[in-house]
């Protein structure tokens, strides 16, 4: 009995140690949670936050541009959209059909979103439909979340809200392919190069293609911020986390010199003709207007433009893809005849000599005519100004020679892009000897020189050009620069052609031009009144010839309007300035194929101009208010 | 005293149904419920961000009511029938163990599983049990003064070690560290002398090497690299080997005094740590509930873990006592080591957390023990004369 109570004893002594062993090895556990979550808790809490945390690169928005009002041109707008994870998607096909049963999305859309989807990694959205409306946007936002991978959301999209009307100023933005990849990062170093790629692969990332928005593209771009995205241990993003901190740093805006209104009216004018038209303010030498009609819209490269589409585009006769102000260089025609009497004055021409026009003139065995068929009888160089008398400049532009004509025209802004910050632009050609030898291998003949008297012939000029030269005139000689960018990224200005022109030579001009509009026998007198009970416009008619009308022809009776094909009809020109006492406005238009300066060119420069003096076009730019406010010297206009 | 309570207790024989239920210790079944409960609610919120792992907390909650049924029925079964029951439960077992060596089913590189008919059964998990059932019964006859001997304790090391050597080969190392774990607790109940104990202690120290060696396995020796290198503080590569503790310790540390709040718990709630709903589930605790509620699920189930040892200590027959303090030291040991994995105190080897960790043949095996314990309990007056039973 005695050893049945030791061997009991014992055993119960055991079963007490056991569980006292037991007890030691939970309190150890004990201790090592208290050294995990009492005294390395802090740091380990750090860890975790920073676990689920990655940071997404976060698109800037860019900049936005404005009118000289502060209208604006190019901004963003939320807009809703529909995006697909291909790896959260059990079956794109069926997934995407289904997505068409509610919204508008046709057979080769589909096929566009699986192209791209399985042309990059499965985690990454593709966007199926973007620019949603209201009510496609609340139907997705619905079924989205049935349907896994699928998402509908707001973006922020670049936004053109003047549609066409500034489509060749500021140009377009879209998608950057390799080849805007590369040029962005020419001169990148390594480090931001693959930043720029990064960034630029981003489904919310645009870049300028053509205008303001590629010349500009740094300055409008911004900085790349980021946000921080939880997300699980397989790389899911589970929600977005506060991320101001690190908020992408918007790009800068733009102020143009443009007034947004005076386009648009501009452009309505000229209806179903396709031309261009400058409006420049006389004082500054600023851009009020920059037409080249038709356009296109700017907001359809956003998001890709399709294939046919651009096509449409490309392939329409009337180039809206050009831009004609700027790009575009045309014969000037009579328009350019200031310029030949500018340089004839300076050359020593009394103006009241008279040349006799019978309607021709010849030179060597060859006859070159004037537009009146009977003539102009004796004209000095005001009558042959307001009459555009061709024969009077046949005279002089011989007696003037190629060289001094080409120096003068030089210093009326011709033969030289006018960099404005936008992309494009062409200078046209002022011929000269040297000229012709680099560019044909041939000397100049006396002949050509007859031509260049009336505008013709290989001279070429822009609208910009041409518009300048009327504000320079309007100006009495004063070597006024255009710009368009008032507060942003402004070009290097050239330096100044060194020698001013002669403000009386000037003043002769401006009579000149007022006499075509408003004296009898000036060529548009019907178009002097601007209608606004006074003030009166000055300007000059021009026809630029796009062929040359052949001997047999003119003999025939030259062919008319209708009978002959549109794109072989001239091209109506016509310059000017208002009011006529007190220049404010230079303006120049071009109406391709509009054969008439004076019957179709000149109407819409006297509307354009009314309009602008109406408006007030010139008064002081919202840009100018502030920079003046902020004492900053970065905007004002051109002194 | 407690001889006179035994002497007025009701024989076995005389007992209701009802009387017998009324005398259960529903104080550790309510504890064993509420740890079921901690589980289901940190099933819930590991995967309730999983559509496909949605049925998860549901389906816990079911086994462990059937398992509460299980664990009731062989609580009920008298404590003489599980007595005459242990050798054929343990040799039945062996064989089934022999079996999987022989014609038994692969799956994830451990031949474990047994094809009975249409069932795969895992003769591993059955012998946690029977190993204890055996051991108390072969303890229950031989045991005298003198056990403090090693030759007394002998054939009970033969007892371990052949299911324990099978167990291996299999291989599964967390059963096998149960079964020896188990056993030993249950010799060194029986009396075997300190310094025996001591000798055995030294020679497992030394044979520490030769089993790293040419015992474990390339995968094994891996995780031992791992868990030394990260508990001596070295550089570990964490996106690969030592990628789950280093999580692990992330979510735990995280969670700090009071925790993050249930379903708040962002290492739990974004799949960071595998195995979260099985293995690790702690984590999840410690990170939504924090320290108090880490160490508030360590205190109940040493609470239950201690009541275990009670009715273990109240047994008149030895067979009870040594099966109580068996089934006590196989859950202990699953607890235990769990949680000491999770805090990366011992390599990671599969060991789940009883009643809390996701999974049928645990939660089973774990309930099996709680009903053989009952059964004690019930059984507790009965002093189980053993004549003519070999």
């Amino acid at each position: 009995m005695s050893s049945e109570l030791d061997f009991e004893s014992r055993l119960n002594r055991r079963t007490i140690i056991t569980g006292a062993a037991g007890g030691v090895l939970f309190s150890g556990l004990v201790a090592r949670l208290v050294q995990l979550q009492l005294f390395e808790g802090e740091r380990y809490k750090e860890i975790a936050n920073e676990n689920g945390v990655k940071l997404d690169l976060a698109p800037p928005i860019r900049g936005a541009i404005y009118d000289r009002f502060g209208v604006p041109l190019a901004s963003h707008r939320q807009a809703g959209r529909v995006s697909i994870v291909r790896e959260q998607t059990p079956d794109m096909d069926a997934t995407l059909a289904e997505i068409a049963r509610h919204i508008d999305l046709p057979m080769d859309e589909r096929e566009r979103v699986i192209q791209q989807a399985r042309s990059q990694a499965s985690f990454q959205s593709t966007i199926v439909k973007s620019e949603l409306t209201y009510e496609e946007f609340a139907r997705m936002t619905l079924l989205a979340a049935d349907m896994p991978g699928v998402r509908a959301d707001m973006a922020a999209t670049r936004s053109y809200p003047r549609g066409r009307d500034f489509a060749h100023v500021l140009g377009y933005v879209a998608k950057a392919s390799s080849d805007d990849l590369s040029r962005l990062t020419e001169n990148a170093s390594p480090e931001e190069s693959s930043l720029l790629a990064r960034l630029f692969r981003h489904p919310d990332m645009r870049t300028g293609r053509s205008g303001i928005e590629r010349a500009a593209e740094p300055w409008l771009r911004g900085e790349p911020g980021f946000r921080r995205l939880e997300t699980n241990a397989a790389g899911r993003v589970i929600r977005e986390l506060e991320s101001d901190d690190l908020a992408p740093t918007p790009g800068r805006d733009i102020g143009l010199t443009v007034d947004a209104e005076l386009q648009r009216a501009a452009i309505d004018r000229f209806g179903d003709e396709s031309g261009a038209a400058v409006v420049l303010d006389i004082e500054t030498g600023a851009i009020l207007a920059f037409v080249s009609t038709p356009a296109f819209d700017p907001n359809d490269f956003v998001n890709g433009i399709s294939y046919a589409d651009y096509n449409a585009l490309r392939e329409n006769d009337r180039s809206p893809l050009y831009h004609k102000a700027y790009d575009g260089t045309y014969p000037p025609g009579s328009t350019f005849k200031m310029v030949v009497a500018t340089a004839a004055l300076e050359a020593g021409i009394n103006p009241d000599q008279r040349v006799y026009c019978n309607g021709y003139y010849r030179f060597g065995n060859r006859t070159w005519h004037c537009w009146k068929r009977g003539g102009h009888g004796n004209v000095d160089m005001h009558w042959a100004m307001k009459g555009s008398c061709d024969v009077y400049f046949y005279d002089i532009a011989r007696k003037i020679g190629v060289e001094h004509l080409a120096d003068v025209s030089r210093r009326f802004g011709f033969g030289q892009v006018w960099d404005l910050g936008l992309t494009g632009g062409r200078g046209g050609t002022v011929p000269d000897d040297a000229w012709k030898r680099a560019a044909l291998g041939e000397p100049w003949y006396e002949g050509e020189t007859l031509n260049y008297g009336i505008g013709q012939g290989y001279l070429s000029a822009s609208p910009l050009q041409l518009a300048l030269m009327s504000a320079r005139i309007a100006a009495k000689g004063r070597l006024i620069e255009p710009y368009i960018i008032g507060e942003g990224p402004r070009p290097d200005k050239p330096i100044p052609y060194a020698e001013p022109l002669d403000p009386d030579h000037m003043q002769r001009m401006m009579d000149g031009m007022y006499g075509v509009t408003s004296e009898a026998g000036g060529t548009a007198w019907r178009s002097g009144d601007l209608g606004l009970g006074g003030p009166r416009l000055a300007g000059k008619t021009g026809t630029a010839q796009v062929r040359r009308i052949s001997e047999a022809e003119r003999r025939s009776g030259v062919l008319k309007g209708d009978e002959i094909d549109r794109r072989l009809r001239d091209h109506a020109l016509f310059v000017a300035y208002a009011p006529a006492d007190d220049p404010k406005y230079a303006i120049s238009v071009v109406v391709e194929h509009g054969e008439g300066g004076s019957s179709t060119a000149a109407p819409v420069a006297r509307d354009i101009l009314a309009t602008a003096i109406r408006r007030d076009s010139r008064a002081a730019a919202r840009w100018q208010q502030t920079a003046s406010a902020s004492g900053s010297g970065n905007g004002g206009g051109n002194p | 005293m407690a001889r006179a309570a035994r002497a007025s207790a009701i024989r076995f024989e005389d007992r209701t149904l009802a009387g017998t239920l009324g005398e259960l210790p529903w104080g550790l079944v309510l504890m064993l419920i509420t740890v079921a409960c901690i589980g289901t609610a940190a099933l819930y919120s590991s995967t309730f961000t999983n559509p496909e792992e949605a049925g998860l907390p549901a389906r816990h909650a079911v086994r462990f009511a059937i398992s509460l049924g299980i664990m009731f029925v062989i609580a009920l079964v008298p404590i003489g029938i599980w007595l005459r029951a242990a050798w054929p439960a343990y040799f039945v077992t062996l064989a089934m163990l022999v079996g999987v060596e022989l014609f038994g089913l692969t799956r994830g590189g451990a031949t474990r599983w047994l094809q009975l008919g249409p069932i795969g059964v895992q003769p591993s998990e059955f012998m946690k049990l029977a190993l204890t059932l055996a051991l108390a019964r072969y303890y229950h006859n031989n045991l005298t003064f003198q056990s403090g001997r090693f030759f007394i304790h002998l054939p009970a090391l033969f007892i371990i070690i052949v299911p324990a050597a099978l167990i291996f080969k299999q291989p599964d190392f967390g059963t096998t560290l149960a079964l020896i774990a188990s056993g030993a607790v249950l010799i060194f109940l029986a009396g075997l002398y300190y310094r025996i104990i001591a000798a055995v202690f030294l020679a497992g120290i030394a044979s520490a090497w030769p089993i790293y060696m040419f015992v474990l396995q390339d995968y094994q020796r891996e995780r031992v690299n791992t868990f030394l290198a990260q508990l001596t503080g070295q550089a570990v590569n964490t996106l690969d080997d030592g990628y789950q503790i280093e999580q692990a310790k992330i979510a735990i540390g995280s969670g700090g005094w009071q925790g993050r709040g249930f379903m708040e718990g962002t290492q739990a709630q974004l799949d960071y740590i595998p195995e979260q709903h099985t293995d690790f589930i702690l984590t999840v605790i410690a990170e939504e509930f924090g320290f108090l509620g880490a160490t508030g699920l360590l205190a109940l189930w040493a609470a239950i873990l201690g009541w275990g040892l009670v009715i273990a200590g109240r047994s008149a027959s030895l067979f009870g006592r040594f099966a109580a303090v068996g089934c006590v030291a196989t859950v202990a040991f699953f607890i235990l080591f769990n949680v000491a994995m999770v805090l990366g105190l011992v390599p990671v080897v599969g060991v789940p957390l009883p009643l809390v960790s996701y999974g049928g043949t645990v939660m089973f095996t774990t309930m099996a023990c709680f009903g053989i314990l009952l059964s004690v309990h019930i059984g507790r007056d009965e002093r189980l004369s053993t004549q003519g039973m070999i």
